[in-house]
Protein backbone atom coordinates (compact mmCIF):
# COMPACT_ATOMS: atom_id res chain seq x y z
CA UNK A 1 0.00 0.00 0.00
CA UNK A 2 3.00 2.47 1.13
CA UNK A 3 4.20 2.00 -3.03
CA UNK A 4 0.57 3.84 -3.74
CA UNK A 5 1.95 6.88 -2.06
CA UNK A 6 2.73 10.00 -3.55
CA UNK A 7 6.23 10.96 -2.72
CA UNK A 8 7.10 14.40 -0.89
CA UNK A 9 8.72 16.31 -3.84
CA UNK A 10 12.42 17.08 -4.38
CA UNK A 11 12.62 19.16 -7.18
CA UNK A 12 10.20 21.89 -7.22
CA UNK A 13 8.95 24.68 -9.65
CA UNK A 14 7.97 28.05 -7.86
CA UNK A 15 6.30 30.26 -10.90
CA UNK A 16 6.31 34.23 -9.54
CA UNK A 17 8.97 33.03 -7.37
CA UNK A 18 10.98 36.58 -7.26
CA UNK A 19 9.02 38.79 -4.70
CA UNK A 20 6.45 38.21 -2.07
CA UNK A 21 4.77 34.72 -1.24
CA UNK A 22 6.98 33.33 -4.15
CA UNK A 23 9.88 34.56 -2.83
CA UNK A 24 8.82 33.51 0.44
CA UNK A 25 7.69 29.44 -0.74
CA UNK A 26 11.37 29.36 -2.50
CA UNK A 27 13.10 30.80 0.27
CA UNK A 28 11.39 28.15 2.66
CA UNK A 29 11.63 24.92 0.28
CA UNK A 30 15.35 25.65 0.19
CA UNK A 31 15.67 26.10 3.57
CA UNK A 32 13.84 22.61 3.89
CA UNK A 33 16.43 20.87 1.65
CA UNK A 34 15.08 20.38 -1.92
CA UNK A 35 15.94 22.03 -5.42
CA UNK A 36 13.91 24.72 -6.32
CA UNK A 37 13.33 26.15 -9.78
CA UNK A 38 11.24 29.98 -10.10
CA UNK A 39 11.02 31.87 -12.56
CA UNK A 40 9.13 35.64 -12.79
CA UNK A 41 9.16 38.19 -15.48
CA UNK A 42 11.73 40.09 -13.58
CA UNK A 43 14.42 38.56 -11.23
CA UNK A 44 15.22 40.50 -8.38
CA UNK A 45 17.80 41.17 -6.05
CA UNK A 46 16.55 39.23 -3.64
CA UNK A 47 16.59 35.85 -5.80
CA UNK A 48 19.93 36.56 -6.89
CA UNK A 49 21.35 36.46 -3.31
CA UNK A 50 19.43 33.17 -2.66
CA UNK A 51 20.87 31.59 -5.95
CA UNK A 52 24.22 32.62 -4.68
CA UNK A 53 23.65 31.08 -1.32
CA UNK A 54 22.37 27.69 -2.55
CA UNK A 55 24.24 27.63 -5.99
CA UNK A 56 24.06 23.63 -5.92
CA UNK A 57 19.98 23.78 -5.09
CA UNK A 58 18.40 27.10 -6.80
CA UNK A 59 17.89 26.98 -10.50
CA UNK A 60 16.53 30.68 -12.00
CA UNK A 61 15.51 32.82 -14.50
CA UNK A 62 13.26 35.72 -15.81
CA UNK A 63 10.65 34.21 -17.79
CA UNK A 64 7.04 35.67 -18.39
CA UNK A 65 4.52 32.85 -17.60
CA UNK A 66 2.15 33.95 -20.68
CA UNK A 67 5.45 33.55 -22.68
CA UNK A 68 4.51 29.14 -22.73
CA UNK A 69 7.41 28.28 -25.26
CA UNK A 70 9.76 30.45 -22.91
CA UNK A 71 8.17 28.48 -19.68
CA UNK A 72 8.43 25.08 -21.48
CA UNK A 73 12.28 25.80 -22.35
CA UNK A 74 12.53 26.46 -18.77
CA UNK A 75 11.37 23.22 -17.69
CA UNK A 76 13.73 21.67 -19.67
CA UNK A 77 16.95 23.36 -18.34
CA UNK A 78 15.52 22.53 -14.64
CA UNK A 79 15.08 19.31 -15.88
CA UNK A 80 19.16 18.99 -16.99
CA UNK A 81 20.21 21.51 -14.01
CA UNK A 82 18.58 20.09 -11.07
CA UNK A 83 16.23 16.78 -12.15
CA UNK A 84 13.20 15.78 -13.17
CA UNK A 85 10.38 18.15 -11.65
CA UNK A 86 7.89 16.46 -8.87
CA UNK A 87 6.34 19.51 -7.52
CA UNK A 88 4.47 22.80 -9.10
CA UNK A 89 3.40 26.01 -7.32
CA UNK A 90 1.43 27.87 -9.28
CA UNK A 91 2.03 31.19 -7.66
CA UNK A 92 2.66 33.51 -10.42
CA UNK A 93 -0.45 36.28 -10.85
CA UNK A 94 -1.42 39.80 -11.51
CA UNK A 95 -3.73 41.79 -9.75
CA UNK A 96 -6.52 44.13 -10.07
CA UNK A 97 -7.95 47.19 -8.96
CA UNK A 98 -10.80 48.56 -11.26
CA UNK A 99 -13.94 48.11 -11.17
CA UNK A 100 -15.73 46.30 -14.10
CA UNK A 101 -17.33 48.34 -15.49
CA UNK A 102 -14.04 50.46 -15.69
CA UNK A 103 -12.19 47.38 -16.54
CA UNK A 104 -10.92 47.39 -20.85
CA UNK A 105 -11.71 43.95 -22.28
CA UNK A 106 -7.95 43.46 -23.21
CA UNK A 107 -7.40 44.45 -19.36
CA UNK A 108 -9.86 41.59 -18.89
CA UNK A 109 -7.99 39.49 -21.28
CA UNK A 110 -4.48 40.12 -19.87
CA UNK A 111 -5.68 38.81 -16.16
CA UNK A 112 -7.51 35.88 -17.15
CA UNK A 113 -4.50 35.00 -19.84
CA UNK A 114 -1.88 35.42 -16.66
CA UNK A 115 -3.69 34.12 -13.75
CA UNK A 116 -5.62 30.92 -15.31
CA UNK A 117 -4.86 30.33 -19.13
CA UNK A 118 -1.27 30.33 -18.34
CA UNK A 119 -1.14 28.24 -15.35
CA UNK A 120 -2.93 25.58 -17.15
CA UNK A 121 -0.35 25.76 -19.50
CA UNK A 122 2.09 25.56 -17.51
CA UNK A 123 0.53 22.96 -14.94
CA UNK A 124 -0.01 20.56 -18.30
CA UNK A 125 3.24 20.84 -19.30
CA UNK A 126 5.17 19.92 -16.15
CA UNK A 127 1.93 17.16 -16.01
CA UNK A 128 2.99 15.49 -19.27
CA UNK A 129 6.45 15.50 -18.22
CA UNK A 130 6.21 13.73 -15.11
CA UNK A 131 4.27 11.05 -16.68
CA UNK A 132 6.58 10.49 -19.48
CA UNK A 133 8.92 9.97 -17.17
CA UNK A 134 6.42 7.65 -14.77
CA UNK A 135 6.72 9.64 -12.27
CA UNK A 136 4.33 10.60 -9.52
CA UNK A 137 4.06 14.52 -8.31
CA UNK A 138 2.31 17.38 -6.31
CA UNK A 139 0.76 20.02 -7.29
CA UNK A 140 -0.06 23.70 -5.34
CA UNK A 141 -2.18 26.45 -6.94
CA UNK A 142 -2.16 29.98 -5.33
CA UNK A 143 -5.25 31.33 -5.50
CA UNK A 144 -7.00 33.18 -3.05
CA UNK A 145 -10.22 33.90 -0.69
CA UNK A 146 -11.62 36.02 -3.18
CA UNK A 147 -12.13 32.93 -5.66
CA UNK A 148 -14.94 31.90 -2.27
CA UNK A 149 -15.91 35.52 -1.67
CA UNK A 150 -17.31 38.75 -3.28
CA UNK A 151 -15.22 41.77 -3.04
CA UNK A 152 -15.41 45.00 -5.22
CA UNK A 153 -12.86 46.05 -7.68
CA UNK A 154 -11.58 42.32 -8.26
CA UNK A 155 -13.99 41.05 -10.50
CA UNK A 156 -12.09 39.12 -13.10
CA UNK A 157 -9.15 38.54 -10.68
CA UNK A 158 -11.95 37.00 -8.65
CA UNK A 159 -12.88 34.81 -11.70
CA UNK A 160 -9.44 33.23 -12.31
CA UNK A 161 -8.68 32.64 -9.12
CA UNK A 162 -12.03 30.48 -8.94
CA UNK A 163 -11.25 28.96 -12.02
CA UNK A 164 -7.91 28.22 -10.47
CA UNK A 165 -10.52 26.38 -7.67
CA UNK A 166 -11.83 24.40 -9.98
CA UNK A 167 -9.45 22.83 -11.71
CA UNK A 168 -7.45 21.98 -8.83
CA UNK A 169 -10.73 19.47 -8.26
CA UNK A 170 -10.80 18.36 -11.44
CA UNK A 171 -7.18 17.85 -11.64
CA UNK A 172 -7.15 15.91 -8.35
CA UNK A 173 -9.75 13.35 -10.12
CA UNK A 174 -8.25 13.05 -13.58
CA UNK A 175 -4.63 12.39 -12.20
CA UNK A 176 -6.38 9.23 -10.14
CA UNK A 177 -3.90 9.61 -6.78
CA UNK A 178 -0.95 9.84 -9.32
CA UNK A 179 -0.04 13.57 -8.73
CA UNK A 180 -2.02 15.22 -6.18
CA UNK A 181 -3.21 18.58 -6.46
CA UNK A 182 -3.98 21.09 -3.95
CA UNK A 183 -4.94 25.31 -3.32
CA UNK A 184 -3.83 27.27 -0.96
CA UNK A 185 -6.23 30.70 -0.96
CA UNK A 186 -4.60 33.02 1.37
CA UNK A 187 -6.46 36.11 2.88
CA UNK A 188 -5.34 39.83 1.71
CA UNK A 189 -1.95 40.15 2.28
CA UNK A 190 -0.85 43.48 3.98
CA UNK A 191 1.19 44.27 0.95
CA UNK A 192 1.54 43.83 -2.55
CA UNK A 193 -1.98 42.66 -3.54
CA UNK A 194 -3.53 44.71 -0.71
CA UNK A 195 -2.22 47.57 -2.04
CA UNK A 196 -4.77 47.95 -4.14
CA UNK A 197 -7.24 48.08 -1.31
CA UNK A 198 -7.52 51.30 0.21
CA UNK A 199 -7.06 51.96 3.84
CA UNK A 200 -10.73 51.77 4.96
CA UNK A 201 -11.41 48.39 3.36
CA UNK A 202 -8.03 46.80 5.09
CA UNK A 203 -9.22 48.33 8.26
CA UNK A 204 -12.78 46.60 7.95
CA UNK A 205 -11.16 43.13 6.81
CA UNK A 206 -9.28 43.30 10.24
CA UNK A 207 -12.18 44.39 12.42
CA UNK A 208 -14.12 40.99 10.77
CA UNK A 209 -11.05 38.41 10.94
CA UNK A 210 -10.57 36.48 14.39
CA UNK A 211 -7.39 36.55 14.29
CA UNK A 212 -7.45 40.30 14.00
CA UNK A 213 -4.23 40.16 11.30
CA UNK A 214 -4.10 40.52 7.44
CA UNK A 215 -2.36 37.47 6.03
CA UNK A 216 1.36 37.07 5.45
CA UNK A 217 3.75 35.03 3.89
CA UNK A 218 4.82 33.45 6.46
CA UNK A 219 1.08 32.25 7.35
CA UNK A 220 0.99 30.14 3.97
CA UNK A 221 4.56 28.96 3.45
CA UNK A 222 4.22 26.04 6.10
CA UNK A 223 0.90 25.00 4.71
CA UNK A 224 2.19 25.30 0.81
CA UNK A 225 5.43 23.24 2.54
CA UNK A 226 3.15 20.28 4.45
CA UNK A 227 0.99 19.84 0.51
CA UNK A 228 4.98 19.65 -1.22
CA UNK A 229 6.12 17.16 1.21
CA UNK A 230 3.62 15.64 4.12
CA UNK A 231 1.81 12.77 3.10
CA UNK A 232 -1.84 13.76 4.40
CA UNK A 233 -3.86 12.73 1.98
CA UNK A 234 -5.26 16.02 1.20
CA UNK A 235 -5.94 16.18 -2.65
CA UNK A 236 -8.13 17.93 -4.41
CA UNK A 237 -8.94 20.91 -1.76
CA UNK A 238 -8.66 24.47 -1.36
CA UNK A 239 -7.10 25.66 2.25
CA UNK A 240 -8.01 28.94 3.17
CA UNK A 241 -5.59 30.84 5.26
CA UNK A 242 -7.18 34.02 6.50
CA UNK A 243 -7.38 33.60 9.92
CA UNK A 244 -11.19 32.92 9.03
CA UNK A 245 -12.03 36.05 7.59
CA UNK A 246 -13.63 34.50 4.84
CA UNK A 247 -16.28 32.45 7.37
CA UNK B 1 2.68 -0.98 -23.03
CA UNK B 2 5.22 -3.16 -21.06
CA UNK B 3 7.61 -0.54 -20.49
CA UNK B 4 4.32 1.50 -18.50
CA UNK B 5 3.40 -1.55 -16.69
CA UNK B 6 6.70 -2.88 -15.86
CA UNK B 7 7.83 0.08 -14.43
CA UNK B 8 4.38 -0.52 -12.06
CA UNK B 9 6.14 -3.84 -11.29
CA UNK B 10 3.35 -5.12 -13.20
CA UNK B 11 3.48 -7.38 -16.22
CA UNK B 12 1.82 -7.17 -19.74
CA UNK B 13 -0.39 -10.35 -20.40
CA UNK B 14 0.35 -12.04 -23.43
CA UNK B 15 -3.47 -12.64 -24.54
CA UNK B 16 -4.81 -9.00 -27.04
CA UNK B 17 -7.83 -10.09 -25.67
CA UNK B 18 -6.84 -8.83 -22.01
CA UNK B 19 -9.27 -7.03 -20.22
CA UNK B 20 -7.54 -3.66 -18.89
CA UNK B 21 -9.40 -2.98 -16.13
CA UNK B 22 -8.76 -6.75 -14.90
CA UNK B 23 -4.74 -5.97 -15.66
CA UNK B 24 -4.93 -2.39 -13.76
CA UNK B 25 -3.90 -0.56 -17.16
CA UNK B 26 -6.25 2.17 -16.19
CA UNK B 27 -6.44 5.96 -18.51
CA UNK B 28 -3.71 7.87 -16.81
CA UNK B 29 -1.18 4.64 -17.57
CA UNK B 30 -2.12 5.20 -21.82
CA UNK B 31 -1.68 8.22 -21.46
CA UNK B 32 1.74 7.70 -19.65
CA UNK B 33 2.16 5.58 -22.99
CA UNK B 34 1.46 7.89 -25.41
CA UNK B 35 3.25 10.68 -24.22
CA UNK B 36 6.19 7.49 -24.62
CA UNK B 37 4.71 7.75 -28.09
CA UNK B 38 5.67 11.11 -28.61
CA UNK B 39 8.57 10.88 -27.18
CA UNK B 40 9.45 8.60 -29.92
CA UNK B 41 7.94 10.39 -32.83
CA UNK B 42 8.46 14.14 -31.99
CA UNK B 43 5.42 14.97 -32.07
CA UNK B 44 2.73 15.80 -29.30
CA UNK B 45 -0.65 13.48 -29.63
CA UNK B 46 -3.59 15.15 -28.63
CA UNK B 47 -7.36 12.82 -28.39
CA UNK B 48 -10.41 13.53 -26.97
CA UNK B 49 -11.78 11.44 -23.73
CA UNK B 50 -14.76 9.92 -25.80
CA UNK B 51 -12.06 7.60 -27.56
CA UNK B 52 -10.28 6.46 -24.65
CA UNK B 53 -13.41 5.59 -23.08
CA UNK B 54 -13.61 2.84 -26.12
CA UNK B 55 -10.65 1.23 -25.00
CA UNK B 56 -10.92 -2.07 -23.39
CA UNK B 57 -8.60 -4.57 -24.47
CA UNK B 58 -4.88 -4.53 -24.77
CA UNK B 59 -5.53 -5.09 -28.23
CA UNK B 60 -7.83 -2.02 -28.29
CA UNK B 61 -4.85 0.45 -26.87
CA UNK B 62 -2.25 -0.95 -29.45
CA UNK B 63 -4.83 -0.29 -32.05
CA UNK B 64 -5.00 2.90 -31.01
CA UNK B 65 -1.83 3.89 -30.67
CA UNK B 66 -1.21 2.72 -34.11
CA UNK B 67 -3.91 5.05 -35.29
CA UNK B 68 -2.31 7.88 -33.53
CA UNK B 69 1.08 7.27 -35.06
CA UNK B 70 -0.96 7.11 -38.84
CA UNK B 71 -2.88 9.88 -38.01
Amino acid sequence: MKSDLVPPASVVLVSGGSRGLGLAIVTDLLTAGLKVAAFARTVTPELTALGEKYPDHLYYGAVDVNDAEAGQAFVRTVETTLGPIDGLVNNAAIGQDSLHVHTSPDQLARIIQTNLTSPLILTRFVIRRMLAKGLKGRIVNVTSICAQRGFPGLVAYSATKGGMDAATRSLARELGGRVLANAVAPGFFASEMSAVLGQTQLDQIVRRTPTGHLTEPDDVVPVVRMLLLENTNVNGQVLAVDGAASI
Amino acid sequence: MGEVMTAQGRNLPGDDSADLREIGFRSLDFSELALRVEDELGDELNFDAPGLRRIATVGDVLDFIEQLQSA
